[in-house]
């Protein structure tokens, strides 16, 4: 019951407002809810731990490499390996690419201002002059088009960046998950509880870039920059992954004359939160290899859930994917519950009014989400 | 050695269908732990190996007179069918050029659908596209071709109809399937009359044949013009060209093969028709008028179009109105070169827009801009692809525009007016599309551009290099005219017009003070030329309404004039059917057993009549 | 040998009848099964035997039955009926194999379906006109209960359509073959003895007419199908199955086996006015097909449209002809069962068969993707893609009537274009786009669902890709057929195959050696 001193809102999603004004979470809360999420965030942070060490190792050791053949064995080459990465029984790294390419594509303010910065084209030119001093090739190249390998380390600076707010998160779900298997979770408010508590912990760790080249260290984000997990790489990624994302070939027409897609990139609405799940599996796709590998993963006990359906494991990645956009509103609650002017559960009318302007601006963006199918 | 060669050279279309086939267990879902790409490195394996293999049947018979080979493949009453092919150097190149542009659209596709889940049924469709092509290319009888193209036309649809769940695909691929059966069948009906009144399919006997056929005008004039609408569709050549615009809604990788490779097919086969068609005078002009209307036409909608793929894929509808012109003037070596030249070039382009597409995420002219510093393998591959498709520098198109207007010079000089013009407005539009996408300034989708990973850039960087290298082939294969043979007069010509065009758009795009969009003509003129002469009412307003009505009026008539007529009977049914519908609730036995007495009434009752009267 | 096949399933029929009631529910299935697998063997074994360049019957088993009659228990064999015998052989397994397991009242489901194929097996091979006779009436009994028991919503209506119609072409049939007898003076029905016979024209005209409206309606041919949508669109699915792959073929074939041959000079005469019906009946087929809704009903109108392909080479009546005739019979049998086996998953899957709710089907997780697939190959072979056998049939057909009747052939193969319409509309609509979210919880396909489809599929594709295994059966029995008539009629045969020149200067000419063509034998 809403306390008489507070005025329920008008947004159409007064009703989410309210929940989460009152503590609670997106995502409503059930026993059902509890375990699909913290199950898949379990397969998640297994996939993620993954990507994120693929994304570092790709950004450390494949730096400004032409012909990265091998920029997903992480640095160990066996036969046994290559067999396996022929045979496609591995981990899809293009998927942690693609969140990459729209991080990069999206851009993140603070880190973009760096990237364009005078400091950093120094940093980087130089890092490049030592790259390219044994290879005639890539010299020439690097002459006559400089722009060229200067744009790789700004991509190559995203791989980086991502990598190491992966591995933040990454540990976040497997801990969440191990707390959930002692019985210390039993909400959705305690999963969004526990994300918040890892990301605030986390709020202020610099993010740095430094690759080493024939033995000498190469700093291309230095600790100055001021570059900090929260704002600068978690931020952008929920705004880039979660929100933005790319339009997916199966599903929207590229054909510019059909102005299916904005001209606006702040207008883009294709990603986690508000992709379809039923295409996942089928043709243009992306989300399909992230569903993919989160399907080796997936805890015995939320398997078992999955086969009891209606077609078992024919729409495995279905109901992984319908899981993960579950998972993903809680990840959502806490970053906004991180992000809000003042508690949510403030009693300061003016603080509230406050807090409600700004959870308005978020139900705004969530109005066309999954959310409405999940509530 | 060369002997077995020649043997087995029908073995190369074999390659690619084979490999389409080992893609099965994946595009099919059985296997589902593991992904799809062992089905993409089978198909690549076998393109390699039929690359290889034409590669050897070409060396073997570079200086050999051209061979056919039979195969048996149905043999009826009165009607054999053979499955004929032909090796000569013309042929196995074709292949060998197929193959290989095959091949490199694979590899860049590897890269291209990376993220794609399908990538064994997109596999397994280039598969059958490449098979498709080689067997055209090797086809020595129009039954064979006639078959290849039609397989070409269902693999056209599935490819374009890839990503079945986006509307619009939807809509193309249906529209690409349906226009270009118009043209086939119009084709097959030339192929059965043609059958029956020369006797026999093959190409070379109908090199013979057409010396001796004595046919009626209005005979010649049919067929001609039916054997002509199956290249027509096939070439997107109009009236049957729109397809090839919404076939733009497929994958790119795709997209390089169709604008380059497979609209030549259907060329092809056109230039292997020639002496039929010219039994008839009214037939060739229509090839010809048909072929300058889309040179010209095409041309100018290219100029009008926002989106990166349309406007090359309706120059490549331009180009081969030229290969059409070609043809109608007899001149199948100039048709052919025209189409080698035409075809790497713009597989070129499209490699490179694929890389744009895939590092912009958009394929809106107007969206970009600024790309030139920072992706040299892309930029540099339009550069070339556009030099080596338009008639400025002496690359391939040059010379093939050349040899074109050299054998026109005296046949027909005022052709040479419209290839000035298409090449004019090529240069223009190349030029232009050139300045919005990778001069000036970056927009936000352009802002942060590196380029593409080494899967896409590599084919594209062999193929630039190829095309660089492309005159100097034909300097050695004695293609290029000697210094004494070439008309100094279409030079000029040709460079004036090459050099206008970029000139123009140059001066144009490539000058920051002009405020893009530009607006050359009028809103009315350029609503037209982008909605592309509003040809798609005029298909509303044909075909699609006299097959709708008919419909109408068919299921109109079933309904209530013959159903109704046929059911005096059917009034007894419905009164039958209700009286008898204690049958349904179980006593049918009882029913099986009255139906059968009186089966046998009636028939003790007419037998009787029968024994009497014998007797 | 021959005996088999019709004895066989009867015998079946008494097993599964004769099973207590508590083994009913499980064993009814596997005893039909296990019936219907023999009889495939046992065709596929004949077949093996069946020697190829033999044009008279083979395989003949004759008994005395009832003399009084003229009815003999005589059975026979050529190239005409043996593959027919395969495909009802290999269709009423499938039918079996794709029947629903749960389905209810199965002893007597079994019985029906069993006695069918026999009847339908003894209709094929009978080789006296009132045994024929016999057999074609006893097929439409038990597939008229097929339907009015475990059909649709208008299962009465349809059911009882069906039957009047067949019933009607019944004794149509049999008013020509008494007719024939009592004129020809002989009191025998068999066809052997009443073939050697010459009627005056005017006689043969009025019996071939009565005849070929009897065998019209079971084809069916414009304007006497109305029967085929509405009782297919009822059907249960392996019903449908057998209808649009064996039942209507024993219309093509009674007019083939006994209007062709037994009328040999009337049928010249009305042959221009068959093929006019041919053209009308694919045009009209294809243009009401388009104008569907109903996935089952776009079917049953392709049917209506593809059957015309036959009776137009019919009417031309060349030896190619005849075999394009028996091709394009095979070749519909298949694939009308494969669009029919899809339409099946479909609506058990979805509960509706309508293309304007249904959308997105080919989606991988949760929708028919094979099935979907399964669907296109069906609809690209009846649109007569090469590679499949649809278009080698269409394709021997077209060009042997094109000889004959060139104007009828150009406007029938209007009807290939057409097919490729509504069945993109249909494919598009059905499979392509996405998936709806009311049908997002579709039940799970099990392979018991695909086999049959693929098995159909398999065949088609490789039919289509080594067309002699279809056609020499045939060949043999396709030019005695006409060489037959020729030898009895009295005119010469001359003037209808005028029109192609001899086509073997060229490749003498040309090479010598090779021979691209042979001479009409």
């Amino acid at each position: 019951m809403v306390p008489a001193t507070r005025s329920r809102s008008v947004h159409p999603l007064s009703n989410l407002i309210d929940r989460l004004e009152q503590g609670g979470a997106l995502l409503p809360d059930s026993p059902e809810n509890v375990l699909e999420v913290v199950g898949i965030l379990k397969s998640y942070g297994t996939v993620l731990d993954a990507y994120q060490r693929n994304l570092t190792y790709i950004a450390e050791h494949q730096f400004l490499v032409l012909f990265p053949f091998f920029k997903y064995f992480n640095g160990e080459v066996t036969v046994q390996k290559l067999l396996k990465h022929w045979w496609h029984d591995r981990i899809n790294y293009e998927f942690a690419e693609y969140c990459m390419r729209g991080m990069l594509w999206h851009g993140a303010e603070n880190l973009d201002r760096y990237l364009d910065s005078d400091e950093f084209c120094q940093r980087a030119a130089a890092a490049i002059a030592a790259k390219v001093r044994s290879n005639p090739l890539m010299r020439g190249l690097n002459r006559l088009s400089p722009d060229f390998l200067l744009e790789q380390v700004r991509m190559l600076v995203y791989y980086s960046v991502l990598g190491q707010f992966w591995n933040v998160m990454s540990r976040l779900f497997l801990v969440l998950s191990d707390r959930y298997d002692r019985g210390e979770i039993r909400a959705i408010p305690e999963v969004v509880q526990h994300v918040l508590d890892g990301l605030v912990a986390a709020a202020n760790n610099p993010l740095t870039y430094a690759v080493e080249l024939q033995g000498q260290r190469y700093e291309i984000i230095p600790e100055s920059a001021g570059l900090t997990f929260l704002m600068d790489a978690a931020v952008p990624y929920v705004e880039a992954v979660f929100f933005r994302s790319f339009p997916f070939f199966g599903t929207v027409s590229y054909n510019a004359q059909a102005h299916q897609i904005s001209p606006n990139q702040a207008d883009f609405n294709y990603g986690a939160l508000f992709a379809d799940p039923l295409p996942v599996g089928g043709a243009g796709i992306p989300p399909t290899l992230l569903m993919q590998d989160m399907m080796h993963f997936v805890p015995d006990y939320l398997q078992e859930i999955y086969m009891r359906g209606l077609r078992g494991s024919d729409d495995l990645r279905v109901k992984i994917c319908l899981s993960f956009q579950k998972s993903m509103f809680c990840v959502t609650t806490a970053v906004i519950r991180g992000l809000a002017p003042y508690p949510l559960s403030t009693t300061d009318p003016e603080q509230r009014q406050v807090n409600r302007i700004y959870l308005e601006q978020w139900m705004d963006r969530l109005l066309e989400s999954r959310l409405v199918t999940l509530n | 050695m060369n002997q077995l060669l020649f043997q087995t050279s029908w073995w190369v279309p074999v390659y690619g269908l084979a490999g389409a086939l080992l893609t099965l267990p994946w595009s099919v879902g059985l296997v589902r732990r593991t992904g799809p790409r062992p089905a993409a490195y089978f198909n690549i394996l076998m393109t390699i190996l039929a690359l290889v293999h034409s590669g050897l049947v070409l060396w073997a018979v570079w200086d050999l007179p051209p061979e056919r080979l039979l195969v048996p493949w149905l043999s009826l009453p009165g009607f054999d069918i053979w499955l004929t092919f032909v090796t000569s150097r013309t042929s196995v190149g074709a292949v060998f050029v197929i193959t290989g542009l095959s091949l490199l659209a694979q590899v860049f596709a590897l890269g291209y659908l990376e993220k794609d889940w399908a990538l064994a049924r997109f596999y397994a469709l280039m598969g059958f596209f490449e098979g498709a092509m080689t067997g055209i290319a090797l086809s020595d009888s129009l039954f064979l071709s006639y078959a290849l193209l039609e397989m070409l036309t269902l693999s056209t649809y599935l490819l374009v109809g890839f990503w079945y769940a986006q509307p619009l695909v939807v809509t193309a691929a249906r529209d690409a399937f349906l226009t270009k059966r118009v043209g086939d069948l119009l084709l097959l009906m030339g192929v059965v009359t043609l059958s029956t009144l020369a006797g026999s399919l093959d190409f070379t006997h109908l090199d013979q044949w057409v010396k001796v056929a004595n046919l009626s005008p209005l005979t010649a004039t049919l067929l001609g013009l039916a054997l002509l609408a199956g290249p027509t569709g096939k070439c997107a050549i109009f009236p049957l060209n729109l397809w090839l615009d919404e076939a733009m809604e497929g994958p790119n990788p795709a997209s390089i093969l169709r604008n380059s490779v497979v609209v030549a097919c259907g060329a092809y086969v056109l230039i292997k028709l020639q002496p039929v068609l010219a039994l008839s005078p009214i037939a060739l002009n229509t090839l010809m008028i048909l072929g300058a209307m889309t040179a010209v036409g095409a041309s100018l909608v290219s100029i009008a179009q926002i989106d990166i793929k349309r406007t090359l894929s309706h120059s490549t509808s331009a180009y081969l109105g030229l290969v059409f012109l070609a043809v109608g003037t007899q001149q199948d070596e100039v048709a052919l070169l025209f189409l080698l030249t035409h075809g790497i070039a713009k597989a070129l382009l499209f490699m490179s827009i694929g890389s744009i597409i895939l590092t912009t995420s958009t394929q809106d002219l107007t969206e970009m801009g600024g790309l030139a510093s920072r992706m040299p393998a892309t930029t540099s591959a339009f550069v070339v692809g556009s030099l080596a498709t338009v008639g400025v520098l002496p690359l391939g198109c040059f010379w093939a525009m050349l040899a074109w207007s050299d054998g026109v010079w005296f046949k027909a000089p005022e052709l040479i007016g419209i290839l000035l013009v298409v090449n004019g407005l090529t240069a223009f539009n190349l030029t232009r599309v050139f300045g919005l996408v990778f001069w000036g300034k970056p927009q936000p989708k352009t802002r942060r551009a590196p380029e593409v990973m080494w899967l896409m850039a590599l084919p594209m960087v062999f193929l630039t290099v190829l095309t660089l290298l492309l005159p100097l082939l034909f300097w050695r294969w004695q293609i290029l005219p000697s210094w004494s043979e070439v008309n100094p007069i279409l030079v000029g010509l040709l460079l004036l017009s090459g050099l206008l065009g970029c000139g123009l758009a140059g001066w144009i795009y490539l000058n920051p003070r002009i405020t893009k969009p530009v607006s050359l003509v009028g809103k009315s003129v350029r609503e037209v030329l982008a909605y592309d002469f509003c040809i798609d009412r005029l298909y509303k307003l044909s075909v699609v309404l006299g097959v709708v009505q008919g419909s109408r009026l068919t299921a109109w008539l079933d309904r209530y004039v013959v159903d109704g007529l046929v059911n005096f009977v059917g009034v007894a049914s419905i009164f039958s059917g209700e009286s008898l519908k204690y049958t349904i609730s179980g006593q049918s036995r009882n029913y099986l057993l009255t139906l059968f007495v009186g089966v046998l009434l009636a028939l003790t009752l007419l037998s009787w009549t029968h024994w009497g009267w014998s007797l | 040998m021959l005996s088999v096949l019709i004895w066989v399933p009867i015998l079946g029929a008494v097993i599964i009848g004769c099973l207590p009631e508590s083994m009913v529910a499980t064993r009814s299935r596997q005893v039909a099964l296990a019936v219907a697998t023999g009889l495939l063997g046992w065709s596929l074994y004949l077949s093996s035997q069946f020697h190829l360049s033999e044009p008279g019957l083979q395989f003949q088993e004759g008994l005395p039955w009832i003399e009084s009659l003229g009815l003999t228990y005589q059975l026979g064999v050529d190239g005409l009926s043996l593959p027919l015998v395969l495909i009802n052989s290999l269709l009423s397994w499938l039918a079996i194999y794709s029947s629903d397991g749960q389905i209810h009242r199965p002893r007597f489901y079994y019985i029906l379906l069993l006695i069918l194929n026999g009847a339908v097996a003894g209709a094929f091979m009978s080789q006296n006109l009132l045994l024929f006779f016999l057999f074609f009436e006893l097929e439409l009994i038990p597939l008229y209960l097929v339907i009015a028991i475990w059909g649709g919503a208008r299962r009465g209506y349809a059911a009882m359509k069906f039957l009047i119609y067949t019933a009607v072409s019944g004794v149509l049939i049999l008013a020509t073959f008494f007719g024939l007898s009592l004129l020809s003076g002989s009191s025998t029905f068999d066809y052997a003895v009443l073939q050697e016979h010459t009627l005056p024209l005017s006689t043969q005209l009025v019996l071939l007419i009565t005849l070929l409206i009897g065998f019209g309606i079971k084809i069916p041919v414009v304007p006497l199908h109305t029967w085929l949508p509405d009782a297919h669109v009822e059907a249960p699915t392996p019903a449908s199955v057998l209808l649009a792959g064996v039942l209507l073929k024993l219309g093509t074939y009674g007019m083939l086996r006994f209007g062709l041959q037994l009328f040999p000079e009337a049928w010249r005469v009305i042959a221009p006015g068959l093929a006019t019906l041919a053209v009308v009946s694919v045009l009209y087929g294809s243009f009401a097909a388009i104008a569907q809704t109903d996935m089952k009903k776009i079917v049953a109108y392709s049917s209506v449209g593809h059957m015309g392909y036959i009776l137009l080479a019919a009417a031309a009546a060349t030896p190619l002809s005849l075999l394009g005739a028996i091709a394009q019979m095979i070749s519909h049998g298949l694939i009308s069962a494969l669009l029919f086996l899809g339409v099946g998953a479909v609506y058990a899957k979805t509960g509706t068969r309508d293309i304007n709710v249904l959308r997105g089907l080919l989606s991988p997780e949760r929708g028919l993707p094979l099935i979907g697939s399964l669907m296109i190959v069906g609809a690209m072979a009846s649109a007569g893609i090469p590679g499949m056998m649809g278009f080698v049939a269409e394709f021997i057909v077209y060009r042997s009537s094109f000889e004959v009747f060139p104007v009828q052939t150009l406007l029938s193969m209007v009807g290939t274009g057409l097919t490729a319409v509504y069945f993109l509309i249909m494919i598009n609509k059905v499979f392509f786009g996405r998936l709806p979210d009311s049908l997002a919880n579709l039940p799970r396909v099990r392979w018991h669902d695909r086999v049959p489809a693929m098995i159909v599929t398999v065949l088609i594709v490789f039919l289509g890709l080594q067309p002699s295994w279809m056609t020499r059966w045939s060949q043999t029995t396709a030019v005695a057929l006409v060489e037959d008539r020729l030898n009895r009629s009295t005119t010469t045969f001359a003037e209808v195959r005028s029109v192609p020149s001899d086509p073997d200067w060229l490749s003498l000419q040309l090479t010598g050696s090779e021979s691209p063509k042979r001479p009409i034998h």
